[in-house]
């Protein structure tokens, strides 16, 4: 049985300020995971990931794993004493922060300048996202739009893809 | 030799810098002999380019010390693959292996035009004899490789031993293919913009040099990871390294353009932005070499640093304000009639994808440079590294996986709200059922929770897809399902390999989750005959057994694993000593299976190989991600596949079904 659709009633657009409030959403989603992570007692994995390996290598100090690498494994060793010690993450973060400046975080912070880093990706989206939206807007109302063409309703509504049977039997006729 | 290559690389600059001239005053005063002895140019170029290419292999494969790279770059003990390779483990020989690419794909390019598009192929050519130009003085006057030494030493320093891997022998030459085969589509976006000729025709005669170069890009990211996972020894394969991320930008960019050109393809709108792509994508391989080779931004895989940053950072720079000045003044003849109708549109899917992924590349941009600024601005050094690039990138790759759902389904123009129902009920069933089980399985983080349900979702609407194409086949040809699913992949390649595509990507990120989220990692330090255990595996220490080459000591540890008491495999990571660098490196050893992967690395040895400590990791599911970039190659392959005997099947089906059944509305009794 062929299912016949009801003529098509246009869809509103979805506005900017949805879209800005999707994004938020992310944002805010971003920032907020690692805190919901944090627990009391830290992870020896989760203070690792934190800091940045000095061997030169670029990889966290929990990933460092190069054999010509002096600095991943004793830190390693070092935390784990620290979390024994009843350290915090923060206490044993702003410890390495202390002890060879911001460069050993593994992220930027999230404060001053550095909050430019978290925050220019996001903004840049919005910003997409909004000059689509208005882009979109000048393509509806242009004038030299050709009119609209007549809903699309049964044809889309049958069992196979219109696109499909279309080629399909466009394919055939040249075959023919 | 070394005369030979020096002599060889300084012809094929002049011949590069004759056919730019040559091309032009072809193609401006319709001159046809000028552009066929441009075109002879460009071959003899590539000739030039090849020899002295040969003329470097010669000189590693004989080890002849004279030449400063063979010297710096092999030795008499390095094992021949190995000296092969090294041709690309050096400045020099790397950026060599570039030109020559470059020079190779643009005769080919210069082959396939000898008879078409005499208005717009001379300025490509052109176009691509500058970037040829730019290489070629860089290998005379900057980084030549045939430099010869004062002093011919008896004994070369040798590769790097990070590079004396077998994937490193195929990693950069796939990404250096993708890199440089992504300037043939720039130069004709620039050829378009330049000589006027602003229809779709640049498009067409880029499209498979566009697909071939993200196929390429596609594998040489899958390779290095690959490389760094069995190499590097810390259990990952991906650590936002800003030259993994000058890797991945291009491809990320490079995918953008390949669906918003569907757009323009279909219905001639996005120019300017498909023309900004392309050149996005050729600036973003600039930007990448500069950064692996400028050391203003350090890297694990900067094996080669030098002062060639100020070139590079340059010609970078001339090409995008030219190239941004050329579609200003053209901004006012790119313009065309748009339409569009609703959000709910696949036009409107693409826009959003498009959105998505070039968010992605802003991000990983901005996220590499970020550092320099803070250094610029507050004189901090500061690092942007894995949580920055994870948090940001995460929630955009999940934004993207539903779109990748969504766009496929969804009609041109708009879709009814009844449409959008039976269209995605049956894949929003699957993705929510998917989220469920994990749930119950007991999976809790949100975002390994989103991104399972996503997947299943994506899955669910190719599966649509499929079954809809299918269905349409066997309903108006009478075909059995598999011939029909066979025929329909074959008559519209394009659009289903896309799709083999897609259900790559969604593996692979099945197994970037797996492996992420659920790696498990144990240390443990352990006498000869002693166990241990990980996950389900139990593994025995066996012994040590050492081995001693010219080239490098190695010591094999033997480890026995077993599962619920039967042993299932026997395991042999090693350390290695390279003694040329006098430098030690780790072989790992890994037991891949469908579930997990189980990767141990031999950390260290006490008492005469009496005593070693083991770094063990059970990763799940990270076999996707290699089984997913197979598909993605599998889907290219389908995509790119010359589609000749469409014409012959169509006229047999024609034999057998009547046109006029065909031309109204299906019959009843479908689904």
């Amino acid at each position: 049985m062929i299912v016949r659709a009801k003529p098509a009633i246009p869809m509103r657009p979805m506005r900017a300020a949805h879209l800005a409030c999707a994004l938020a959403i992310l944002v805010a989603a971003s920032l907020g995971v690692p805190r919901a992570l944090a627990g009391d007692r830290p992870s020896a994995e989760q203070v690792s990931q934190a800091l940045t390996c000095q061997c030169g290598c670029g990889l966290t100090v929990a990933n460092c794993n190069m054999p010509t690498c002096g600095f991943a494994v004793p830190t390693r060793h070092e935390i784990r004493r620290m979390i024994d010690q009843g350290k915090s993450q923060v206490e044993i973060i702003s410890f390495y922060q202390r002890k060879y400046g911001e460069k050993v975080l593994s992220a930027p912070t999230t404060y001053g300048f550095n909050l430019l880093a978290w925050t220019t990706p996001f903004g840049a989206l919005l910003l997409g996202g909004v000059l689509i939206v208005f882009t979109a807007r000048r393509w509806r109302r242009a004038p030299d739009t050709p009119a609209p063409a007549p809903a699309p309703s049964d044809a889309e509504a049958a069992p196979f893809d219109p696109e499909l049977r279309r080629k399909l039997a466009e394919d055939l006729r040249k075959g023919g | 030799m070394p005369d030979l290559g020096r002599l060889a690389l300084a012809i094929a600059l002049m011949l590069a810098i004759y056919s730019i001239g040559a091309n032009v005053f072809g193609a401006r005063r319709a001159r046809p002999e000028f552009v066929a002895s441009a075109r002879h140019a460009i071959w003899a170029m590539c000739a030039m380019v090849t020899i002295a290419v040969v003329a470097l292999w010669t000189g590693l494969l004989s080890s002849d010390f004279s030449l400063e790279y063979v010297a710096s770059y092999s030795s008499t003990t390095l094992p021949t693959a190995y000296k092969f390779t090294a041709l690309w483990g050096g400045q020099q020989g790397s950026l060599l292996l570039w030109t020559w690419l470059l020079t190779i794909f643009t005769s080919v390019a210069a082959f396939q035009n000898r008879r078409r598009n005499p208005a717009l192929a001379p300025y490509a050519m052109a176009v691509l004899a500058g970037v040829a130009i730019f290489f070629l003085g860089m290998l005379n006057f900057v980084t030549r490789p045939f430099d010869l030494m004062a002093v011919i030493p008896a004994q070369g320093t040798d590769l790097n031993p990070l590079l004396q891997n077998y994937w490193m022998a195929i990693h950069p030459p796939s990404l250096y293919t993708g890199y440089v085969s992504a300037t043939v589509p720039f130069a004709f976006g620039a050829a378009a913009l330049i000589s006027g000729k602003l229809d779709d025709g640049w498009i067409r005669s880029t499209r498979r040099w566009a697909i071939f170069s993200w196929f390429f890009l596609t594998l040489g990211n899958l390779f290095g990871a690959r490389w760094a996972y069995e190499v590097l020894g810390w259990g990952g394969y991906w650590a936002w390294d800003p030259v993994e991320n000058a890797a991945f930008m291009p491809w990320l960019v490079m995918t953008a353009y390949l669906h918003s050109v569907m757009i323009q393809e279909r219905k001639d709108m996005l120019k300017v932005w498909n023309l900004a792509l392309v050149g996005l994508a050729f600036g973003l391989t600039l930007f990448g070499t500069f950064i692996t080779r400028s050391g203003v931004i350090s890297s694990v895989h900067s094996f080669t640093q030098s002062g060639l940053g100020p070139y590079f950072l340059s010609f970078l720079i001339t090409v995008a304000v030219a190239y941004t000045g050329l579609l200003i003044f053209r901004a006012k003849e790119l313009r065309s009639p748009a339409e569009f109708e609703s959000y709910l549109s696949r036009e409107a899917a693409f826009l959003f994808n498009n959105l998505m992924l070039i968010g992605i590349a802003f991000a990983v941009f901005w996220g590499t440079i970020f550092p320099v600024l803070s250094e610029a601005v507050r004189g901090v050094k500061i690092t942007v590294g894995p949580p920055f690039f994870n948090r940001v990138a995460g929630p955009l790759a999940l934004g993207l996986i539903f779109l990748m759902g969504v766009g496929p389904l969804i009609a041109w123009r708009r879709t009814t709200a009844s449409n959008l129902v039976k269209s995605f009920a049956a894949p929003a069933i699957v993705g929510v059922t998917t989220g469920v089980a994990a749930l119950a399985a007991g999976l809790r983080a949100w975002y390994v929770l989103t991104a399972f349900s996503l997947a299943a979702f994506v899955l669910g609407t190719i599966a649509v897809e499929f079954r809809r194409g299918v269905g349409a086949r066997r309903h108006m040809l009478a075909e059995p399902a598999p011939t029909a699913l066979v025929n329909l992949i074959a008559k519209n390649n394009r659009r289903y390999g896309g799709y083999i595509i897609h259900v790559g990507v969604i593996v692979a990120f099945v197994g970037i989750i797996g492996s992420s989220f659920f790696k498990t990692e144990v240390k443990k330090s352990v006498r000869v005959g002693q166990s241990f255990t990980i996950g389900a595996f139990q593994l025995r220490y066996l012994g040590l057994s050492e081995h001693d080459t010219s080239h490098m000591e190695t010591a094999t540890a033997r480890l026995e694993v077993s599962r619920g008491g039967r042993e299932v495999a026997e395991l042999a990571p090693a350390k290695l000593f390279y003694k040329r660098e006098q430098q030690p490196a780790t072989r790992v050893a890994i037991r891949s299976t469908p579930v997990a992967d189980l990767y141990i690395v031999l950390a260290g040895l006490d008492d005469n190989g009496n005593r070693a400590t083991f770094e063990v990791f059970l990763t799940p599911l990270v076999f996707w991600l290699w089984a997913g970039g197979l598909l993605m190659a599998i889907g290219t392959v389908v995509v790119m596949w010359p589609n000749v005997r469409e014409r012959a099947a169509i006229a047999a089906a024609v034999a057998r079904a009547a046109p006029a059944a065909l031309e109204g509305d299906p019959a009843p009794g479908g689904e």
